[in-house]
């Protein structure tokens, strides 16, 4: 291209301002930019399918797009985090993806005409692309204080669903009463941990549904000694735990988990798993010894979602039951 | 401006002096990477087609904004950053008389990783335009380190430098390797791709944050390659000559961290590159100095733009990264650019 022709179209698409937007609210995200957010967002893309995703769609909202799917909608990771949190009936059209895994695709993304994207803070060196293709508003996911579906509602304000979020928390509270009433005992007071088993063993932190639940129905976190908070390099959703620290461990409840990175994660899969990382724990463990150990599916229940908060409560149903 | 200087064969290039056969083969490998850089327009998701880039046709909105906003600065970001790290491997190369040396090699490369690794993790809200501020400083470091430890003697350090490099290198990978172990989920797998290389975030932004390192890289390029020139005799010849070694090892060191650290903020380390693309240039034609550093960085830069279009041209869902294509493309031509040279040698 002749350099004549090149250098004014270069020097108009960098004083070009992002797209002209029409009136809408504006937001502060939680990078600290100013966001002006279309007051009803028919058309939103989100850049992670399990943390911003699946709230969405759990309160109703509705996605055009999701990083992290194919091009008919088909998810890229091996758990479909739509289908096992909400049901492969609870989505009439699958958020198309955006992209390869790691390499986002913007020409794939502008073409799905977004009138909002949600990035998480681990987007804000690709802000900038994702600004001019459409309002882009960061949530916090990982870092800072996000606790529960702490995102959940956070989300819906952004899209204007505090109804739609008041009306889930409700059926919400309806199957938290349920659970505590299937327990036997008081649980204010009484401890509880999540772990889950990846490569390594991994405490889980604040950003998911189960800590809600067990939150919310009464139990405590447990100190664990050797583990400060803050350690994790700023993750607040799953610290990295020794097995012999794990091997130590003694709250009320101890909730396990395998990896969802993975297709297996019954309790037989979890059991193995952890013979592998920490063999001997079952003889050793004492909420194991003692029948106070909670097998959960980590890919239900690891979305800062109601959904995912219904799921860990469902579990605890069974447990109380057996 | 260009004149022929008398008697010696050589061309003044804006004070660049080169052989006659240098510029030509440096026209010759800009010409194809224009061509490359054009080419590159024409491939992605939203189709474009040589024709569209014609002043006659004019491009529709999804066009324009793909060309000018996506394509052309992540072509630009990539051959410069592919010319960075070529030119380093190239002067790490000179300064050790080593054929394996590259900035990955001493550990400049992982240095730098490892800051802009720390302030990703822990200043996740950073502007981009800082990171290669902090992937110089944690190059300079290693730099600093390195030339410190081999200020002692006048010369034959060069093999020393190799081998404090590599253990500076192991120990950097293997803290690299425990950081990324212990970070969030999401920047663990982020930061692997960025690892893998990836000129997926080089939009405008990154290749404005890349360009006034490269510029102030430039001065230190013009004054190392007469340097490199005596270098590659040896350093004992070189000192003989009047070379002082402890500020021609600097100045080349923080070229070579200036350059990497510009490049490796935005592209990843692109393993492999810094060795490969002085080889290829050294077959295409045999060079030294300042003429070494120009045809090494155009290979580079040119081998950078055609992985990109290959990554981008593969598939919808695959996209391999950057850093695999280049080892795709790169080490096939590689092998045949040894061998042919051996075969060479042996007629």
């Amino acid at each position: 291209m002749k350099r004549h022709l090149l250098l004014p179209l270069v020097l108009s698409a960098q004083l070009a301002a992002p797209f002209a937007y029409a009136e809408g609210r504006t937001l502060t995200d939680d990078t600290g930019r100013a966001v002006v957010v279309p007051e009803r967002p028919q058309r939103v893309v989100v850049t992670h399918d399990p943390l911003l995703g699946v709230p969405i769609l759990d309160i109703g909202g509705r996605l055009v797009g999701s990083y992290g799917r194919t091009d008919d909608g088909g998810s890229l990771a091996a758990v479909d985090f739509i289908d096992t949190v909400l049901g492969k009936d609870a989505v009439s059209e699958r958020p198309k993806g955006v992209g390869p895994s790691g390499q986002m695709d913007f020409e794939k993304l502008r073409a799905l005409d977004p009138d909002l994207i949600i990035g998480s803070e681990y987007n804000s060196g690709i802000v900038e692309q994702l600004a001019q293709i459409a309002p882009t508003y960061l949530q916090n996911t990982g870092t800072g204080r996000v606790r529960g579906f702490e995102v959940q509602q956070s989300l819906a304000g952004v899209l204007g669903m505090e109804d739609a979020f008041a009306a889930r928390m409700s059926e919400y509270q309806e199957s938290l009463a349920e659970t505590r009433a299937a327990l036997p005992a008081r649980t204010e007071g009484q401890s509880y941990l999540v772990v889950i088993a990846h490569d390594d063993l991994r405490l889980v932190g604040e950003t998911s549904g189960v800590i809600q639940a067990m939150e919310d129905l009464g139990y405590a976190r447990a100190k664990v000694e050797g583990l400060g908070e803050g350690k994790g390099l700023g993750s607040n959703f799953a610290v990295p735990l020794s097995p012999e620290l794990f091997m130590r461990l003694d709250p009320d409840v101890l909730v396990l988990m395998n990896s969802y990175t993975g297709t297996e994660r019954d309790e037989t899969s979890t059991r193995a798993k952890l013979d592998r990382i920490a063999p001997g724990w079952a003889r050793f463990l004492r909420p194991e010894t003692e029948g106070r150990t909670i097998y959960i599916d980590s890919a239900k229940v690891s979305t800062p979602s109601i959904a995912s908060a219904e799921h860990a409560l469902e579990a605890v149903r069974s447990w109380a039951a057996d | 401006m260009t004149r022929r200087l008398d008697g010696y064969g050589l061309w003044r290039v804006a004070g660049l002096e080169m052989r006659r056969i240098d510029l030509g083969v440096a026209l010759v490998l800009l010409g194809v990477a224009a061509a490359l850089i054009v080419g590159s327009l024409t491939v992605g998701t939203t189709p474009v087609a040589l024709g569209d880039l014609m002043p006659s046709s004019g491009l529709d909105d999804a066009q324009h904004y793909a060309v000018l906003s996506l394509r052309l600065p992540r072509a630009l970001t990539g051959f410069l950053a592919g010319a960075a790290i070529a030119a380093s491997g190239a002067m790490l190369q000179s300064l050790t008389r080593n054929p394996i040396a590259d900035p990955g090699l001493l550990g400049l490369a992982q240095g730098s990783l490892l800051a802009i690794l720390l302030a990703l993790i822990f200043l996740p809200s950073l502007p981009q335009g800082w990171l290669p501020l902090i992937g110089c400083a944690g190059g300079l470091g290693v730099a600093l380190f390195l030339a410190r430890l081999t200020a002692q003697s006048r010369s034959g350090d060069a093999l020393a430098l190799l081998l404090l490099g590599l253990a500076v290198e192991t120990t950097l990978s293997a803290v690299t390797s425990v950081v990324i172990l212990y970070a969030p989920t999401d920047l663990s797998f982020a930061i692997s791709v960025w690892l893998a290389g990836s000129l997926y975030q080089a939009g405008w932004g990154a290749l404005g944050a890349m360009l006034p390192w490269l510029a102030l890289s430039l001065p230190l390029l013009f004054v190392a390659g007469p340097m490199l020139r005596l270098l590659e005799l040896g350093e004992e010849h070189a000192h003989a000559l009047g070379l002082g070694l402890r500020g021609a090892r600097l100045t080349v060191l923080l070229a070579t961290v200036l350059l990497t650290s510009a490049a490796v903020t935005v592209t990843g380390p692109l393993v492999f590159l810094g060795i490969m693309a002085p080889h290829i240039a050294g077959f295409l034609l045999p060079s030294s100095g300042r003429a070494r550093l120009l045809l090494s960085g155009l290979v580079g830069g040119i081998f950078v733009v055609a992985a990109d279009c290959l990554s981008r041209g593969l598939g919808t869902d695959i996209g391999l990264p950057i850093g695999l294509c280049l080892t795709l493309l790169g080490v096939p031509v590689f092998i045949v650019t040894l061998r042919l040279r051996m075969l060479r040698r042996t007629l």
